[in-house]
């Protein structure tokens, strides 16, 4: 083992060994090996799917590695992409029927993609039981996000809070830079007539969120 | 093995030295010692496995027992608690299901393709070859210590890409891992996240794959939950054996080192 030692001492190895045998590559390094990854690594059935897998400005932002905070001018910048992006629906109406919402809010399926096919639905499902606590009593709900029960009852009906409601489902990071709620309207998963009946259903004192 | 620069590879022999060294400091009592897990039905995977390993199987009539997980032809004990590590003759940094596949493309002659499209088996079936094999391996580290190395430079470049993509967000949901993964106490509906970024819960992960998914019926490994978890962020399908996944394994084993090795798990 000495003699080793002694050859590779001579070999000048030590510095390379000294730094853990290998180092760390750089940020530019590893941000290039693993886009290509991305590139190479998936299959989907259609390649106009593939898109899904390229990040826009905003989620290149949100992708800050292991704790690294935003800086100001980070958040800003996502808050302007942010509200730049929320759409109203056609008709102007921001409250629409808290029944179909109420089923939208339980439902957690559509686009997936399994075995060369893409789950094909009329429309998505809006995913909001996986974080979100609903109506009382609800035992399956998720809490990756905070509890909306009673959200109407704590904030009331008025426009202002539908329209609030309506953009912070729209786009959660108008109001939430990078937070863990997806841009729900903005990436095209809900439609602005969906988001309608979600707003209903949070606000509306018929709701059963807003009910005891 | 391509041509590299001596020293370099001087250097290397040397990290293994110093990683093997490290390795034989793990639980004494580990070697060989059979977890009493029996109500796991995840068990019958493993006489599977160790009958398909030993096996003369493939168009090249030929057993898994020249296969070389890393510390020697046919050598099990350890092996699969070094993994993910960088390979010569493949030039690659494997995973233990793309090191199996490697040997029964190379050595048992199977087609690739083959392999791959039934790796991962349909849910309430007998199984894979592959999920058998990877649990027979894994299961001969039992009680020894995940002891991934980052001493070659393609083990490090592997890490530092899984960790950057387990906070890369795409697609409609805007997921990375870590929107799941990244907070204790977490639950999508009513089913558990683990926190992937404490000791503690990527320890948990690192030791008990591959698992006996209740919901399923078979025995699944890493490959597969990687593959779910794509298809839940609604991003398309996860290659398997593909570099995104080794990368991914080599980020959450790495962190995972020190966890005592325990399969099959036993998942919901
Ligand atoms: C993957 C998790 C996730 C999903 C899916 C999700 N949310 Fe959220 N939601 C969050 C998180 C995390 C927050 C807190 C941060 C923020 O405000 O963006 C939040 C915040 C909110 C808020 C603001 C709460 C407050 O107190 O002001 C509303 C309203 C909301 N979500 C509604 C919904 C609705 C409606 C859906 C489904 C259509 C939904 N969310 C889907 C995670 C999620
Ligand atoms: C939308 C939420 C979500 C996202 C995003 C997500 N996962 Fe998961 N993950 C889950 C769920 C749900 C489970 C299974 C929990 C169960 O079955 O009890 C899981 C389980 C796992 C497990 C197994 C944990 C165990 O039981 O040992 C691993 C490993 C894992 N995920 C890794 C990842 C990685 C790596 C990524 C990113 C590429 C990722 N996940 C993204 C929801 C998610």
């Amino acid at each position: 083992m000495q003699k080793a030692w002694l050859k590779w001492t001579l070999l000048g190895v030590p510095a390379l060994i000294a730094a853990g045998c290998a180092t760390a590559p750089d940020e530019a390094t590893t941000r290039q090996i693993a886009e290509k990854m991305v590139r190479e690594d998936f299959t989907a059935p259609a390649p106009a799917l593939l898109k899904r897998l390229e990040q826009d400005r905003s989620q290149q932002i949100c992708s800050k590695i292991a704790g690294a905070k935003l800086t100001q001018e980070e958040a800003a910048e996502v808050v302007k992409l942010a509200r730049a992006s929320i759409k109203y629906p056609a008709s102007g109406k921001l409250v629409g029927d808290w029944k179909i919402g109420d089923k939208l809010a339980h439902d957690g399926a559509g686009d997936r993609i399994q075995g060369g096919r893409l789950e094909k639905r009329k429309q998505n499902g809006g995913l909001c039981q996986n974080c979100h606590g609903l109506a009382p009593g609800e035992i399956n709900v998720g809490n990756v996000g905070p509890s909306l029960t009673g959200y109407g009852v704590q904030r009331g009906n008025s426009e202002a809070i539908a329209k609030l409601t309506y953009e912070r489902i729209y786009n959660a990071w108008a109001y939430a830079p990078c937070s863990n709620m997806p841009r729900l309207g903005a990436t095209g998963h809900l439609t602005p007539e969906q988001i309608t009946h979600m707003v209903a259903y949070l606000i509306d004192p018929q709701s059963p969120i807003n009910k005891r | 093995m391509k041509e590299r620069p001596f020293n370099l590879v001087a250097a290397v022999s040397l990290c293994a030295i110093v990683t093997t060294a490290q390795a034989q400091g793990t639980d004494p009592l580990g070697v060989g010692r059979r977890m009493l897990t029996e109500d796991n039905p995840g068990e019958l995977w493993i006489d599977k496995g160790k009958q398909l390993f030993h096996e003369k199987r493939g168009p090249k009539n030929a057993s898994l027992e020249q296969c070389d997980f890393g510390v020697g032809p046919g050598k099990l004990e350890g092996a699969s608690a070094q993994l993910p590590r960088y390979f010569p003759d493949t030039d690659k940094v494997q995973d233990l299901e793309s090191r199996l596949l490697t040997c029964m493309v190379e050595l048992q002659g199977f087609k690739r393709e083959d392999v791959v499209k039934r790796a991962i088996s349909p849910g309430g079936s007998s199984g894979s070859d592959m999920e058998a094999l990877a649990l027979y391996i894994t299961s001969r580290s039992n009680g020894m210590k995940m002891n991934v190395s980052l001493g070659h430079q393609k083990e490090y470049d592997m890490y530092k890409a899984g960790e950057y993509l387990f906070f890369r967000r795409a697609g409609q949901t805007d997921f990375a891992c870590v929107q799941c993964h990244g907070e204790a106490n977490k639950r999508i509906r009513l089913q558990d996240l683990i926190h992937m970024t404490s000791k503690k819960g990527v320890q948990e992960v690192v030791s008990t794959w591959p698992a006996y998914r209740g919901a399923h019926y078979v025995v699944r490994t890493m490959q597969w939950r990687l593959y779910d978890c794509f298809w839940q962020m609604r991003l398309p399908e996860l290659k398997y054996a593909s570099d995104t996944s080794i990368a991914l394994t080599t980020y959450l084993h790495y962190q995972g080192n020190g966890a005592v090795i325990k399969v099959p798990g036993f998942k919901r």
